[in-house]
């Protein structure tokens, strides 16, 4: 009895999730891949996933933004004189959540710039335009924060005129705040997603280390990479996907199988028949 | 469900410029243009030292842009690191306190005056990070008025050859530049190919009919279809193709197959340089007289004990001929340079 109200919890909290809704049952079998002993563990770290739904993400992206274009605005910057940047590739989630703040919160009739960060001619045009301002880059999750500092100082080489940096994102994990802040990149998050909250680390008292151990193991049997990039082994599972720095027992194995996880990331499904013909 | 912690940093504290401050490394905000390697290690340790023991005696020079939360650096790159190492070994103050340095905090630069600041670290930079200097130059250029070069080369400190390169790179529009800047040191397009490639465009658009008609973009991006394809293995293998052309000036018939050739190559996306072109650059004879002819030429110099040479007329000929021997071969040795991407695989 205890399992199906767990199951059905599970449906009902992560029902939004875009890649692959879930259901009672898919929640049930989910649990079910673990054995009997092990599904109290699995089911306990399911129960630390900290979700961030669609209207979450964009009541967070809209508040932060707002915060900090009043402060801006203080401080001498008006809209017109913001950027805001996208990072990673075209399709990826920071250019949705841009898309998202862009239409929330009316960026572009507000007289601000938005640029996909890998126009870097059309950033040097802004910026040599504008030539005083604010970059403000969006994105939907920063782990450790490489890949994001990475892009940044890439074209950060190109950066003309004085300005200054921020980040808006949902979520930031807490690894990523002293990269992000030898650049000067200030942070704007919904969240601090620090080691406490993750269950597989240490510093969480979720479980005791014998218990830890034991899910550390199943997820680096499923996978070499079983806690995640970077050995993160974050909780934060936002609507739109989970990121890599989740643990492979939450999001399943490549193509799903042997593995199938709650939240797949759209990267990890199975490509439908039809599509691959 | 967990609460959501939000995170927002601290309202930062605006300071009026023209004034000395104290600043901990923390509130300094390195220079995002200026490449570890300009610095030598040997000379970074001895300034260690010396801040080590005396502290920082001359202030570094620091802005605060709107909003920033930190100073970036205008002049004090070097004791700013030398710090920073300090900081990490733990060292303190003599009274105990946590180490700082003093700066003086000025106005943000103007666009102009922080693009000709980068142009001096710019200067040191090797010629694979050229297309963000290009830019750059491109930026200066309109808004002083001016293209020339011993004028761009006196603002910006950039050499002559550099200034050129960069003005090669500017002839190219603006989606192949965007190549160049492509964060992905994988699919990025190294500003040395444009450099290389656009003598054999020029060329081949010059003597094909049929690459006429296609059009110099289309020609242009088929040069990178084959690089991005291994078709062109290294960028110095675009010399062969004019080398091809320059041996073969005085043997018609060897030229024409060249021109063919040429063409071909543009045209067919399997052909490699070395197959095309190896043929007519094999004979090595050319290289190995021009080494003889250097190595004579000094031994000739010295035999004649010019150094004292007191005829004024003797003296102002002499150095006229030296000078244009000079001029040649600076501009043949700078012709010479030229290298890939460490960071493109083209193997």
């Amino acid at each position: 009895m205890r399992r199906i109200i767990h199951s059905i919890r599970a449906a009902l909290r992560f029902r939004g999730y875009k890649p692959k809704p879930l259901s009672i049952l898919s929640a049930r079998r989910w649990a079910q891949q673990f054995d009997k002993n092990d599904r109290v563990l699995a089911e306990k770290l399911l129960d630390g996933v900290i979700y961030i739904t669609e209207s979450e993400t964009r009541e967070i992206l809209v508040k932060q933004n707002d915060d900090l274009m009043s402060r801006l605005k203080v401080a001498g910057l008006p809209a017109k004189k913001l950027i805001y940047v996208s990072v990673h590739d075209a399709a990826s989630s920071s250019s949705v959540m841009l898309n998202m703040l862009r239409d929330s919160a009316n960026l572009e009739r507000r007289g601000c710039k938005i640029i996909d960060g890998r126009d870097t001619l059309g950033l040097v045009k802004a910026m040599n335009t504008i030539g005083e301002g604010a970059l403000v880059y969006v994105d939907d999750f920063v782990g450790s924060g490489t890949q994001f500092c990475t892009e940044r100082d890439f074209i950060a080489k190109n950066f003309v005129g004085t300005f200054s940096e921020f980040i808006i994102s949902p979520s930031i994990c807490e690894e990523a705040f002293d990269e992000l802040s030898k650049r000067d990149v200030q942070v704007f998050a919904g969240h601090k997603h620090v080691k406490s909250e993750r269950p597989l680390y240490a510093e969480c008292t979720v479980f005791n280390e014998k218990q830890r151990q034991r899910l550390t193991a199943i997820c680096n049997g499923i996978d070499k990479f079983g806690l995640g990039f970077n050995g993160l082994a974050t909780m934060v599972i936002l609507y739109r996907n989970a990121p890599n720095t989740v643990p492979v027992m939450l999001r399943g194995s490549s193509n799903q199988k042997p593995y199938f996880g709650i939240f797949p990331r759209t990267t990890d499904l199975p490509i439908p028949a039809q599509a691959r013909s | 469900m967990p609460i959501l912690n939000p995170s927002q940093p601290a309202v930062p504290t605006i300071v009026p410029t023209g004034q000395l401050r104290h600043l901990t490394v923390e509130q300094v905000k390195r220079s995002d243009s200026n490449p570890r390697h300009l610095f030598d290690a040997d000379e970074l340790l001895e300034l260690k030292t010396n801040i080590a023991e005396h502290g920082v005696l001359v202030p570094i020079t620091v802005y605060q842009a709107k909003g920033q939360a930190k100073f970036s650096i205008l002049d004090g790159e070097r004791r700013y690191r030398c710090m920073v190492d300090l900081v990490k070994e733990g060292r303190r103050g003599k009274d105990g306190a946590e180490l700082t340095l003093p700066a003086n905090v000025v106005e943000p630069p103007t666009k102009i005056a922080g693009l000709l600041y980068m142009f001096s670290i710019h200067n040191f930079r090797e010629g694979w990070e050229l297309m963000p200097t290009a830019l750059s130059l491109k930026i200066v250029m309109a808004d002083l008025g001016t293209s020339d070069n011993k004028s761009l080369n006196k603002l910006t400190g950039l050499s002559e050859p550099q200034i050129e390169r960069c003005k090669k790179l500017l002839l190219f529009p603006e989606k192949f530049q965007e190549l160049s800047l492509d964060p992905d040191p994988k699919t990025r397009i190294p500003s040395n190919f444009w450099i290389e490639a656009l003598p054999v465009l020029d060329l081949a658009l010059e003597t094909s009919d049929q690459l006429k008609k296609l059009g110099r973009d289309r020609s242009t991006e088929k040069l990178v279809e084959k690089y991005r394809d291994k078709k062109i293995k290294s960028v110095i293998h675009f010399r062969r193709i004019m080398e091809s052309y320059e041996l073969t000036e005085d043997d018609a018939p060897a030229r024409s197959k060249v021109l063919r050739r040429i063409e071909e190559f543009f045209l067919n996306p399997k052909l490699e340089t070395r197959e095309v072109f190896d043929e007519f650059v094999v004979e090595k004879k050319r290289v190995q007289n021009a080494l003889a002819a250097c190595e004579s030429f000094l031994i000739d110099l010295r035999k004649f004990r010019l150094r004292y040479t007191a005829s004024d007329d003797e003296r102002s000929n002499l150095r006229r001929a030296l000078h244009e021997v000079q001029e040649y071969c600076e501009s043949l040795e700078e012709a010479l340079k030229g290298s890939d991407d460490p960071e493109a695989s083209q193997d």
